[in-house]
């Protein structure tokens, strides 16, 4: 009966969404979100301060019949993690598609709301149920919601291609969890992840932990299935792409921490560390690689989503290595860096994608190359976006640095306790450099975009958007600093939350990290407090002297211009000298001829393709067409080469006899 | 005993531009200038007024002072020998590398802000090169903390596990890396030279073409602190191998620098650009071997 009342509560929704006038279509989702999410985190907190487990509900009937939902305190996390992302997606969605509701239908409207509210409430279902049918049944609306979200704007060719390349990924991961789940069921009796636990124990748990981990992995953007992401979300609508980007690949993540947990304590547990750790680095590594090279802000924001799913992968990589071998130290800083760069991943990269939404509905483009000096014309915006690239580099005082902090004390703690050295180092290596890439990334990102001289006048006239959306950026700003400043209580909440990984109490846990986490907090305060007393040193210094403008200085050269700032492209070039191999390079148009005394206008084109991109779409078309086309070379129309040809075959029939071959 | 370590960082982060170039004066055989003369030039620069660029904005004024802040907080996690430093917890070796990071994007984003295209060419390859070497120092950190069992400085460099004959020549080579970090982490010969006015050719002075006066002289007492970190992070490498004192670790400190630099700055040109990120690729894979053999010793395997 419980599936009833869910598809009678989303029909009644749908209804709504619809009835209400085109005005109020984004407020009402907002209402309908928002009410959910105030119950579900205000459970969620009591759940995470309690730290027991409470059960929902348990569905009776033929559908679904015994599958039941709870909310233990690592599903309470990310019912927070899904409410706060949600409800500023959705607070952000009524400004930033204000200008677009006269060119659309209401009932195309109705349904991108709908679409947006019933994501809302299929992710709740992925992370409260307990596994089983009714969790892929959640997870599959989930799919469905985002598929339609991504094609708001359907009527653009590059967007429909993309989410169908979208929908189609997605289903393969889908059928790789049905194969997981039936087989737990047949071994077991049940599909849940209790019963997945039982399986691992009893049956060989490897190759079933392998289909799961490709299953929820799809979902993630685990390499090398990350080839939807950087296409699904600069189609999608930028709330849309914070949503899908910040809140719906944890669901992956959700997926492989379940899984790894139902792993227990099997000496298999080893393995698996082992693979996720090195699954993670690949993964960290090609997606920042990948974003460096980007020259699109939505693309390069995408790529950086892959990079951090490889580092929270390396942070469970950590702990289950730390676990396997008997350190709860380790997997305790493992599991919490990994949790909670969940969390400020949902934290920053909001904030980012409605930066990029900013761009968009301001300047009408988010290519690198078409816009500069944007923080001048949208202050907010820019403050905003330098706080969102500074806390994804990993800076202090911002929360992404307490996050990877505590992944680096895991494999710090792991190589000075002696355990599993190797693979801790080239975690720490993968880390360290993935690390520095990203802030190369970034800052080609803010550089190019927000900072210097305006490239194209519509960046000039750029206004600041509504107040609203700037509010809705808000939310997850203050998640940034809570969590950057106050690390101790943040992580407090992250603790209780990995009690479902390990058997350590939270106190103990508690005990454990916070002298770090209490002196790294108070290491942010410190340098807030000197680079504000630097400031006002310098302020002071420079009182009654004379400061004055005068223009950039050019090296002697007089006429300097606008387009001769270095661009992104230019600025990964070092770059892409080196990792040259991982993309498919192209530069299209002619350069400027020696003859051409006046240049007539010439127009380059230079791409950066993921490799990876290419062999999964169309690996096997480019195998066949080439197999074609050496096939094709024997077809010559010379009646003599024809003869040749029978007269080897001939040959060939006799020499394989002569061996008795045949 | 702390803020005597911290004394003591301040004094070799003042000693050491003086020290190199009295060196490089006295190996080029001229009379050269004299050892506290970078300080009268920072007086100099302290007492001027400023002229902003129009293009830039607010994040120019604020980044030399985020870019020093980083740079002293950063300093503030390194020990002098024995001593104890100010900041000091486990994991501070994360602290220190991303603080230095944090001051790194202060001053790239500073020169992307002016819109120039030369100091974009040096904000990109400070990103470039920064992001690089960053593996090599996790590395060396990382052997640290093999060799003692410990994860932060203070401890590191005052535990048992870093005696030994055996363990004194893995110190060594990560004293080693340590000062390659320190020449290319402060843009010295061979990879940036900061006697070039050939802008096409400089990394970090490029980046600092239109700052002057005030925010100049940040920018020089950040380098001088960021050099002064690492070299001390090489010299507690050294005198843990033989004495862990803060009266080796420091005059080693101010001489490691002083004298390696000076001399090869004399005797060496700067590298073409192609050429640093072999060299510093090449530094990465050498703190890579370090930790392999750190490993070898921890198991007790001996390479016959």
């Amino acid at each position: 009966m419980f599936f009833l009342y869910t598809l009678i509560v989303l029909a009644a929704m749908t209804a709504l969404l619809f009835a209400v006038p085109l005005r109020a279509k984004g407020l009402t989702a907002l209402v309908l979100i928002g009410g959910g999410a105030l119950w579900s985190c205000s459970m969620a907190g009591g759940t995470l301060l309690k730290g027991q487990q409470t059960l929902l509900w348990l569905a009776s009937g033929p559908l679904f019949g015994g599958d039941s939902g709870s909310m233990d305190t690592l599903s309470a996390l990310f019912v927070l993690i899904i409410g706060i992302g949600s409800v500023a997606s959705a607070a952000y969605s009524r400004g930033y598609l204000a200008g677009e509701l006269p060119h659309k239908s209401p009932a195309h409207v109705s349904l991108h709301y709908t679409s947006l509210v019933a994501m809302y409430y299929a992710m709740l279902g992925v992370v409260l149920s307990d596994g089983g049918y009714s969790f892929l049944f959640f997870w599959e609306l989930m799919t469905v919601a985002s598929f339609l979200l991504i094609l708001f704007e359907a009527e653009r060719r590059e967007v429909r291609r993309a989410a169908l390349s979208y929908l189609i990924m997605m289903h393969i991961g889908f059928i790789l969890l049905l194969v997981g789940f039936v087989r737990v069921e047949t071994a077991t009796g049940s599909a849940s992840f209790t019963a997945l636990a039982e399986y691992f124990r009893t049956q060989p748990a490897l190759p079933l932990f392998l289909v799961f981990l490709a299953g929820f992995g799809m979902k993630a953007g685990l390499f090398p299935m990350h080839v939807w992401l950087p296409e699904a979300h600069p189609a999608a609508p930028s709330h849309v792409s914070a949503l899908m980007s910040g809140v719906m690949i944890k669901t992956g993540i959700y997926g492989i921490l379940r899984t790894t947990a139902a792993l227990g304590e099997l000496p298999v547990l080893h393995t698996a560390g082992v693979i996720l750790l090195a699954a993670g680095i690949v993964t960290g590594l090609w997606g920042i690689i990948l974003a460096a090279m980007q020259n699109d802000v939505k693309r390069l924001l995408a790529y950086s989503s892959i990079e951090n799913i490889g580092v929270i992968l390396i942070g469970i990589g950590v702990a289950a290595l730390g676990k396997a071998s008997g350190n709860q130290y380790v997997a305790l800083a493992g599991i919490a860096g990994a949790l909670l760069h969940t969390v400020n991943h949902s934290f920053f990269k909001s904030l980012l994608f409605f930066g990029a939404g900013n761009l968009l509905t301001a300047v009408r483009t988010t290519s690198l190359d078409n816009l500069g000096g944007v923080a001048r014309h949208m202050p907010m915006t820019g403050m905003l976006f330098l706080v969102g690239t500074a806390a994804i580099c990993a800076l202090p005082p911002l929360n992404g640095f307490v996050s990877e902090l505590l992944i680096y004390l895991g494999i710090f703690d792991g190589i000075a306790s002696g355990c599993d050295t190797l693979a801790a180092a080239a975690g720490l290596a993968a880390l360290a450099l993935i690390g520095g890439i990203a802030l190369l990334a970034f800052t080609k990102l803010y550089g190019t975009a927000f900072l210097g001289a305006p490239r194209t006048h519509e960046v000039a006239e750029a206004r600041e958007v509504d107040n609203i959306r700037i509010a809705a950026m808000a939310l997850p700003l203050a998640g940034i600093l809570f969590v950057g400043l106050f690390p101790g209580l943040a992580t407090a909440a992250i603790t209780r939350a990995a009690s479902f990984f390990l058997r350590t109490p939270a106190d103990a846990a508690d005990w454990l990290l916070s002298p770090t986490l209490q002196t790294a907090g108070r290491t942010a305060w410190l340098l807030l407090i000197v680079i504000w007393a630097l400031y006002r040193l310098r302020r002071r210094l420079l009182r009654g002297r004379p400061v004055s403008e005068g223009p950039t200085w050019g090296c002697g050269f007089t006429a300097p211009n606008v387009r001769m700032q270095y661009t992104g492209e230019s600025f990964s070039e070092g770059l892409q000298s080196i990792a040259t191999s991982l993309t498919q390079n192209s530069g299209e148009g002619a350069p400027v001829q020696k003859g051409e005394i006046f240049p007539r206008t010439h127009s380059f084109d230079i791409g950066h393709r993921d490799r990876i991109g290419r062999l999964f779409s169309a690996w096997w078309v480019e195998l066949l067409r080439r197999i074609n086309a050496r096939v094709m070379r024997l077809r010559t129309g010379k009646i003599n080469h024809y003869i040749l040809f029978a007269l080897a075959f001939l040959a060939l029939v006799f020499l394989l006899s002569l061996f008795n071959l045949i | 005993m702390a803020l005597f370590n911290t004394l003591l960082l301040g004094l070799v982060a003042l000693a050491i531009p003086g020290l190199i170039n009295r060196t490089r004066a006295r190996l080029a055989g001229r009379k050269g200038i004299r050892f506290t003369q970078h300080l009268h030039d920072l007086k100099l620069l302290l007492h001027k007024g400023a002229v902003y660029s129009t293009t830039t904005s607010a994040l120019f004024r604020i980044a030399p002072s985020v870019y020093l802040a980083a740079a002293a907080v950063a300093a503030l996690c390194i020990p002098g020998g024995d001593l104890r430093p100010l900041l000091s917890f486990e994991g501070d070796l994360v602290a220190f590398a991303y603080l230095l990071a944090l001051g790194r994007m202060a001053l790239i984003l500073a020169a992307m802000d002016t819109g120039s295209s030369f100091e974009g060419m040096g904000a990109s390859r400070e990103a470039l090169y920064g992001a690089l070497v960053e593996p090599a120092l996790m590395l060396v950190f990382g052997t640290f903390a093999l060799l003692s069992g410990y994860t932060s400085f203070a401890q590191i460099f005052t535990s048992e596990g870093t005696e030994g004959a055996q363990t004194a020549v893995v110190l060594l080579l990560a004293a080693y890396i340590l000062m390659k970090i320190t020449i290319t982490e402060s843009g010295r010969i061979p990879v940036d030279d900061p006697r070039t006015h050939l802008e096409l050719t400089m990394i970090h002075e490029v980046m600092c073409l239109d700052y002057c006066g005030v925010d100049l002289a940040f920018i020089k007492i950040a380098g001088w602190l960021k050099t002064a970190a690492f070299s001390l992070l090489a010299a507690d490498a050294v005198a843990a191998a033989a004495a862990p004192r803060w009266w080796v670790a420091a005059p080693l400190a101010m001489l490691l620098t002083g004298l390696s630099v000076g001399v090869v700055e004399s005797a060496q040109a700067r590298n073409k650009l192609a050429r640093n990120t072999t060299f510093i690729l090449t530094v990465v894979a050498l703190a890579a071997l370090v930790y392999f053999t750190a490993f070898l010793l921890q198991r007790n395997i001996s390479i016959q």
